[in-house]
């Protein structure tokens, strides 16, 4: 009830509004030429009194007719187009059995290796001291019990205090 | 007849944007590229590794020209942010790679990160680097049936051949 009142008021407004622009401007024919002249030169009035049809009115909104039923919703929601997709791709990785996408590597084994690598940087940070101390020479890692060989030679040894993993062969 | 502005319309353009611009981009990428060079390896998003992969290979191009070369040492100084690698990028990592005519960087993908952003994530390094392996070797396992059902069928050859040759 009061939506319409409300919507009748601002209807009202907005015509007071034109015709006070009209009067303004000066195309407001209704304070015409003195001369009173019977038929069509003069503008019909602006009609403010009577009860203005929803066809003139400028608040004319897209807005549902009918309610969706459920059926209708079910259409919609359970459409393949918007359901999640199967994925194909997971297969169980080789090493540890976890699953893993395809193209990627697996989580838990690069755990494992996340973890081997940081102790062996946490190792470096305390040889080097400083922070940008970096010897301009190769690095290469030993477990217990592991002399350096050949290949080893020149090379800046950093020890890890545990037993080789089944993982790190090179 | 064209009815849109080719600047509107990206079809065919493989240059990626990244950050704030251009010029921030190539920050980003020399952060990212600092870090590699230190590490030896590091994880970042997939779309920073894979620019960062052409970056790596073609500093190492130069590098291999060796430290006397002025472009070589202009590049490096430019692209490496803490001046401490620059003596570990002629020394350690061209000699490294000096049979390689390229591909010296490898790339893996991650599964995504366990943020709410769910990015997803990559791991790039440079070959010969002293840390694990991110790709196990495959070792055959000697405890399978089939495995020491040949073996005892290598080693049953083994006696054959050996009485045979006696005899």
């Amino acid at each position: 009830m009061s939506l319409t009142g409300f919507v009748r008021f601002l209807r009202q407004s907005l015509q007071r509004l034109e015709s006070d622009f009209i009067q303004a401007v000066g195309l407001d024919r209704s304070l015409g030429p003195a001369l009173a002249v019977n038929g069509p030169s003069l503008l019909p009035q602006p009609n403010n009194s009577s009860e203005p049809s929803f066809l003139d009115s400028i608040f004319w909104m897209a807005v549902p007719k009918k309610r969706r039923t459920i059926e209708v919703n079910r259409c919609r929601r359970r459409n393949p187009n918007k359901m999640i997709k199967v994925k194909t791709n997971i297969e169980p990785c080789v090493q540890c059995g976890n699953l893993k996408l395809k193209h990627t590597l697996c989580g838990f084994c690069y755990e494992k290796i996340q973890k081997e690598t940081s102790l062996i940087r946490r190792q470096i940070q305390n040889m080097e001291g400083r922070p940008l101390n970096t010897p301009a020479v190769e690095t290469v890692v030993l477990y217990e019990n592991e002399t350096p060989g050949e290949a080893d030679q020149g090379k800046r040894i950093v020890e890890r205090s545990r037993k080789r993993p089944s993982w790190f062969n090179l | 007849m064209r009815l849109t502005l080719r600047a509107l319309i990206s079809h065919g353009r493989v240059a990626r944007r990244m950050g704030l611009g251009p010029e921030s981009r190539i920050n980003m990428l020399r952060n990212i590229l600092t870090g590699l060079v230190r590490h030896e390896r590091i994880e970042t998003t997939r779309v920073r590794a894979d620019e960062v992969q052409f970056y790596a290979e073609k500093l190492i191009d130069y590098a291999k020209k060796g430290d006397t070369n002025e472009k070589s040492m202009k590049m490096a100084d430019f692209w490496l942010t803490e001046k401490d690698l620059i003596p570990k990028l002629f020394k350690v990592l061209a000699p490294r790679f000096e049979n390689q005519p390229s591909g010296y960087t490898r790339m893996a993908r991650l599964p995504n990160r366990e943020n709410l952003d769910r990015a997803a994530m990559a791991v790039i390094e440079y070959k010969g680097n002293p840390f694990p392996p991110l790709f196990p070797v495959k070792q055959d396992n000697e405890l399978n049936l089939v495995n020491q059902l040949l073996k005892g069928y290598r080693e049953e050859q083994a006696q054959l051949s050996a009485t045979e040759s006696k005899s």
